[in-house]
Parts: structure tokens; C-alpha cells; sequence
């Protein structure tokens, strides 16, 4: 970390000394071969936009990994991992928590505890991660099949048609059962957006009223709930379960927690057992966990108002489009316009050479998280960046 | 009174030392997900050249190991793998293999020394002319060293007669190597040797090696491509996981060496467990670091009773059963804690009260 400290004020002091390619908007920009000439030369900035995933454990994550106390957590309990259990359940309003390797296991067990039963099926987005990035293992492993319904682009999905994907219980002969809805909050693949408390507690009611059980991708729900001002548990009353990152932006290097009844969390820890997810002296990770809990959540809103202000100044730029209604939390999806004459690869490989690292998400679509790390000098920087990027295949 | 604690539950109760918790806090880590950790793929690249394959896996724990090298071997559906009886994966994996990868186990007895009779392996092989009714054999399993039976050793003849077959009949051949660096140190055969019969072997870090957590499964670089997808799918995908690898690392350079006498250790208790009245050990199956301890019954005395005695002297051990008892060393007992827990074991046995006035 220190390194990249260095590199990049190093990298200021080169570009003062040769010319202002770097934040002078205002000036016709070089030519591609004298900025590629120039960049050789430079030390490479690192600016990582690619997820919140990609949050490296601060000093005194470091600190706290060296000295956590640890035990066996499998033969016994890990203390640290029991403190950081313990935690998280008082947070988030539930009555006991578990310790997972990611996300993905978070969801994968609880879909499969609450659809314990074979012949299961669940309710869930058509544009979820479950449904998009996790290789259909609720599927492929877990024997439920995936009932999918609309995302809207607000990531919610119409309460109509939630209730009309339930199955009725009299078509059974050729019917699996209804046993579980999912949320996700905040959703990503819609651009980070937040699901209401209102909305959240509609859904439980449709799930009570019909036997159902509500389960919350809660990957990122400390961004919802820093952005709608609704405290976590507040958040997440409504839900049986709930599966939160820490590696994400509250940035502990691994891991992820569940929450939800002391019943289920039993079966989630024999079956997190059984897919190989039963760590030792985990103490370690978890410790680095409790440090991003205290240190990282209240940096939320601020990582929030970064990404407005570069969503804004993208929106600005010709050629690019981002739709700020869609700015609620650390994701921004980059559209490019119809007739620009850039193109994502374009855009991806100038910045990639600055040393800004995004995600193609398909043909003319570019995506940016933003995460505690990326500093409002990234943010410029980057936002220099894109419009040097454009302006060069528009031919200024 | 401050009791001494010597906790022989399992090798798995090992803590980092102060080398590996220097490691893990100065560790170079980045997302491994998005791209590759830097000390995970360090430490990748040196098990699987002490292993003599091509390309290695970090895993949350043997479990997954185990669970992703059984699934990716038996990828198509209605697949069949020959394992032991008496093996880890059979006994103490939750039936994943079954009950989420669809695998259908066809077990074999095991000896008591750990190996399965090679013409009974055979013989459950399933001649695909009857493949009508049959599910298809994919995957031999061994254990190395096998756990149940006491840490028996797999010879490198017995594992190379295994593989022969498997390769004339054109299964896979598996290895669950969770305690293989036991067996090779107890063989002195070197591991690559040991397991070059083996598409795949699943080694833990987190036993007699002493890393806090993790286990690192090894094969052909398709192998374990299809293997990182699984473990993604499974959810064991983690992060800046470095930081686990770096204490893996550290033991991997310090640890390997001082299996020997942990392996030393355990024979020294055996014998002297055997001695005592009470007690049998058959000190002849005690080639490694676990020693199961027989209770007689003119003892007076259970394995749950004598297992609570012997918490009251800090000594933590594991009950199997209403007359049996496991023991396992690592490098965190010292020879001290050995000659306690014996004389504890005698006055125990022997029904002297604790010096606490239990």
C-alpha cells in the first residue's frame, strides 16, 4: 500500500514536470503516441473500480489479524468468530448469526436450509446475483429450482407478480412448492439501487400471508441503509434471513455473515459444514471483520458522494450517458451513446494504460464501484481519464 | 489453580505461531476472485511442485477439498466412486458427495490397516455392459494416511497397484492426502512419489502442518481449472485470501520437519498407555500421530467418564464410542505435555482423586 503511495506521488511529480495531461480538461489533449510515450515513463496510478471486492485490509486490519484469538471453530467455537457472530446479529435485529467464506455461500445456504425440502422451489429476479452470478448452484447443487420474476429497473419486482409466482398448493401433482422469496438489497445488476423498508415489509406480508419464507441478498445492504437512512435491522425486520458481505465495501479482506433464527442458523452451520465452508482458526479473518464493522460503515455515505460526483461529471461528458436516477448508492453503470464513435474496449484499454482498472458488463456498457479506498483525487483523476478517453476517438 | 492445558482432540486445534501471525499481517493479498492473489498463487505454485502435479487449488477446508475433487472427476450425472467403508469422506463429510453432487458411493471394506482388498475394488467396478441398471464408475478414493483406522500409512506400492487398476478400467484415481505429509514422513518416501499415482489428492494445511485454516487439493491444470469453478460455485471463492496462504506458507517451510516426532511422541504414549492396566493400545497400528486407545471392561471405567477425568487435568482427547478413545499429537504438544498426559492417564485410570478434590 505504501508502494502505491509513493508511485503515485511520484507519478504527480512527473506529470507536473512534462506537461498537464492529467486534470486539465481544458486543454486540447496530446496525441495518443505522446501520452503513451509519456505514460511509459510514468509510474502507474492504481485506481481499482472494479468492485468493492477489491478493498485491501487497512493497518489495523493488519494489526488485529496478528494478534486475533483464536481456536478451533469447528471442533469447538473460534472466540473471535463467535465475537464478530454475536455482533452481527445484534446489528441486524436477528437472533443468531454465522460466519461464511463469501457471498455466494451465504445465499447457497440460506436458500438451501429454507428449502430444505426436495421438490422447492424459490422466487426470485430475473436480473439477481443468485439468478446471474452464482453458477446456479441452488440449482446445480442444491436441487431447488429458481422461479424468476421481472426486475424492474428500480430492483424490485411487482408484488403482483411475486404473488402470481407462487404456486397454489392444489396444483401440486405437477407443481414444486413455493418455499421461499428473495430480495436483493441494494440490487447490483440494476446499478446499485435500494429496495424501501415499505417495499421490503410488503413483501413479507405477501410471504406470511402465503407460508413463504423471505430471504435478503443483503450483500451490500449497510449501503442501502446508509443511503435510504434507515438503520440495518430496520431494514431487514421483514426477512427470515439475511446474507451480508464484509468483504465488500466495508472492507474485510474475506467473508460474509448470515443471519437469521438461532433454528436456522443451526442448519446453516451443518450445511455450510457439508460444503466445505467449516474453517478452523478463523478468528483471523473474522477479526479483521469486527475492525471494518467499527471503521468502515460510517465511510459508506461519503463513498456515496463520490459516486454522484463522478456519475455527474460522466453524464456531462458527450458520448456517455449515466442515468443519475440510478445513483443511489457505490455503482454506476456507463452507457455509451448511440453514434459516439468510442466504444467500451476503447474506453477500457486508454483507462487500463492509466492505470484505472472498471468492468466491461457487455457490448456498450462499462461499470464502476466505488469503495473506501478510491479517494476524491481518484475520483478526479479518473474522471480526467474518461473525458481524455472520449475526446480522443470523437476527434475533438 | 491455573490448568495446563494439552489439547490432543485432533491436529486441527493448532494456533498460528508468531511467524505465521507476522506473515499473515505483512501479507501481499489482492482479490482472487477478480484476478489472482499474489501469496495464494505462491504458495498454489509450491504445493503443487511438492506434490509432482501440475497445478494446485487453495480450499477453505478438506471437506471441499474432497467434495470438489469427487464432483469434478464425477461431473456427468450418474456417476459412481469406490471408496472405503471406513473413510473420512464416507463418515464425516455429511454424504455431501451424495446429497449435493449426486454421486452415488459404492463403498469397500476397509482393512485395518486402511487399505481395501484390491481384487474387492475390482470387483465393485461396474462392467459397463450392464449399464442399463448400473451407474458408471468415474473415481477411486484413497486415504493416505487413513484416518479411522488410526493414521495407517498407504505404502507408494499398494497406492501404485490401486492406480494400475484404476488406469485399466479407466476410473480416476483420488487421493484424500488431508495427512499425507504424515504418511510420507512416517514412509520417508517423498510426497510426489507417494501420490504420483493419483490424478488428484486433497492435502490439509490446517492439521499436523499447523496453519490456521485451509487445505489445498492438486491435478492437471484442466483439473483444477474445473475445480476453481466448482469451489466458486460451492462458495468458497474468498478474496484477499493471502492472508491465509501466507500462514500456510510458513508452516509448509517450518512444520513438515517436526511431524517425525510428533509421530515419536505418539509412539512413546502408546507404549506407555499399554502399559497401564485397564487400557489397550495395538501399538503395531500406531505409524503416525493419532493412537486409539482400547478401555477394557474389567477397567471400571467408560470413555466418557475417563475423558471427563481427564478434562479435570486440562487434557482434552476425543471419546469415540462408549469404550474407545483418540488421541492425536501435533508440533504444539511438547515432550512435557506427553509424559504429563500419561502419568494423568494412570492416576485416572488407577481412580486417584484429582489433587483439585474431585
Amino acid at each position: 500500500m505504501l508502494g502505491s503511495i509513493c508511485a503515485c506521488t511520484e507519478l504527480l511529480a512527473i506529470v507536473k514536470s512534462t506537461s498537464n495531461i492529467v486534470g486539465a480538461s481544458d486543454m486540447a489533449p496530446p496525441s495518443l503516441l505522446e501520452t503513451a510515450t509519456v505514460v511509459e515513463k510514468m509510474v502507474t496510478r492504481n485506481v481499482d473500480l472494479r468492485s468493492d471486492t477489491v478493498t485491501k485490509p487497512t493497518e489495523a486490519m493488519r494489526a488485529a489479524m496478528a494478534s486475533a484469538e483464536v481456536d478451533d471453530d469447528v471442533l469447538g467455537y473460534d472466540p473471535t468468530a463467535l465475537l464478530l457472530e454475536t455482533e452481527m446479529a445484534k446489528m441486524m435485529g436477528k437472533e443468531a448469526a454465522l460466519f461464511v467464506p463469501s457471498g455466494t455461500m451465504g445465499n447457497l445456504i440460506c436458500v438451501l436450509v429454507h428449502c430444505d425440502i426436495r421438490g422447492s422451489e424459490v422466487i426470485l429476479g430475473d436480473n439477481c446475483h443468485i439468478n446471474i452470478y452464482e453458477n446456479g448452484g441452488i440449482s446445480t447443487i442444491g436441487g431447488v429450482h429458481p422461479r424468476q420474476v421481472k426486475n424492474n429497473d428500480d430492483g424490485t419486482i411487482d408484488i403482483d407478480l411475486i404473488e402470481a409466482a407462487i404456486r397454489d398448493p392444489r396444483g401440486e401433482l405437477m407443481f414444486p412448492s413455493t418455499r421461499l422469496i428473495c430480495l436483493e438489497n441494494s440490487h447490483a445488476n440494476s446499478g446499485g439501487r435500494c429496495l424501501s423498508v415499505e417495499y421490503t415489509d410488503r413483501v413479507g406480508e405477501v410471504a406470511k400471508k402465503h407460508g413463504l419464507k423471505l430471504h435478503i441478498d443483503g450483500a451490500r445492504i449497510f449501503n442501502a441503509s446508509a443511503a435510504l437512512g434507515v438503520p440495518v435491522d430496520r431494514l431487514v425486520e421483514a426477512a427470515d434471513s439475511v446474507s451480508v458481505c464484509l468483504s465488500k465495501g466495508i472492507g474485510a479482506p474475506v467473508g460474509s455473515v448470515i443471519v437469521g433464527s438461532k433454528n436456522f442458523i443451526t442448519k446453516a452451520k451443518r450445511l455450510r459444514k457439508t460444503l466445505g465452508g467449516g474453517m478452523r482458526q478463523i478468528g483471523i479473518l473474522c477479526a479483521a471483520a469486527l475492525v471494518a464493522l467499527k471503521e468502515n460503515v460510517g465511510k459508506l455515505e461519503s463513498d456515496h458522494k463520490k459516486t454522484r460526483l463522478l456519475a455527474d461529471g460522466l453524464n456531462e461528458i458527450k458520448g456517455l450517458r449515466v442515468n443519475p436516477c440510478s445513483i443511489e448508492t457505490n455503482i454506476i453503470f456507463i452507457d455509451i451513446v448511440d453514434g459516439s464513435r468510442t466504444t467500451t474496449e476503447k474506453i477500457f484499454k486508454y483507462l487500463e494504460e492509466r492505470g484505472i482498472l472498471l468492468m466491461q458488463e457487455k457490448a456498450s456498457r462499462l461499470r464502476v464501484v466505488l469503495h473506501h479506498q478510491i479517494s476524491a483525487s481518484d475520483v478526479q483523476y479518473t474522471l480526467s481519464c474518461f473525458q481524455q478517453a472520449v475526446q480522443i476517438e470523437n476527434g475533438n | 489453580m491455573v490448568t495446563r492445558t494439552v489439547d490432543l482432540r485432533s491436529d486441527t486445534v493448532t494456533k498460528p505461531t508468531e511467524t505465521m501471525r507476522v506473515a499473515m499481517a505483512n501479507a501481499e493479498v489482492d482479490d482472487d476472485v477478480l484476478g489472482r492473489d499474489p501469496s495464494c498463487f505462491r504458495l498454489e505454485e509450491e504445493m503443487a511442485k511438492i506434490t509432482g502435479k501440475e497445478a494446485a487449488l487453495f480450499v477453505p477446508s478438506g471437506t471441499m477439498g474432497n467434495l470438489i475433487s469427487v464432483l469434478v472427476h464425477c461431473d456427468i450425472r450418474g456417476s459412481e466412486v469406490i471408496l472405503g467403508d471406513n473413510s473420512h469422506i464416507h463418515i464425516y463429510e455429511n454424504g455431501g458427495i451424495a446429497t449435493l453432487g449426486g454421486v452415488h458411493p459404492r463403498t469397500v471394506r476397509n482393512n485395518e490397516d486402511g487399505t481395501m482388498d484390491i481384487d474387492l475394488i475390482e470387483a465393485a467396478i461396474r462392467d459397463p455392459k450392464g449399464e442399463l441398471v448400473y451407474p458408471t464408475t468415474r473415481l477411486i478414493c484413497l486415504e493416505n494416511s487413513h484416518g479411522n483406522t488410526g493414521g495407517r500409512c498407504l505404502s507408494v506400492e499398494y497406492t501404485e497397484r490401486v492406480g494400475e487398476v484404476a488406469k485399466q478400467h479407466g476410473p480416476k484415481l483420488h487421493i484424500d492426502g488431508a495427512r499425507i505429509f504424515n504418511a510420507s514422513v512416517a514412509l520417508g518416501v517423498p510426497v510426489d512419489r507417494l501420490v504420483r499415482a493419483a490424478d488428484s489428492v486433497s492435502v490439509c494445511l490446517s492439521k499436523g502442518i499447523g496453519a490456521p485454516v485451509g487445505s489445498v487439493i492438486v491435478g492437471s491444470n484442466s483439473f483444477i481449472t474445473k475445480a476453481r469453478r466448482l469451489r466458486k460455485t460451492l462458495g468458497g471463492g474468498m478474496r484477499q485470501v493471502g492472508i491465509l496462504c501466507a500462514a500456510a506458507l510458513v508452516a509448509l517451510h517450518e512444520n513438515v520437519e517436526k511431524l517425525e516426532s510428533d509421530h515419536k511422541n505418539a509412539r512413546f504414549l502408546a507404549d506407555g498407555l499399554n502399559e497401564i492396566k485397564g487400557l489397550r493400545v495395538d501399538t503395531s497400528s500406531v505409524e503416525t500421530n493419532i493412537i486409539y486407545i482400547e478401555i477394557e471392561e474389567n477397567s471400571g471405567t467408560t470413555a466418557a467418564k475417563l475423558s471427563k477425568d481427564l478434562e479435570e487435568y486440562g487434557i482434552l482427547i476425543m471419546p469415540m464410542g462408549t469404550s474407545r478413545l483418540r488421541v492425536v499429537f501435533h508440533h504444539q504438544i511438547s515432550d512435557s505435555d506427553v509424559r504429563y498426559t500419561l502419568s494423568c492417564f494412570e492416576r485416572a485410570v488407577a481412580g486417584e482423586p484429582n489433587e483439585n478434590g474431585n
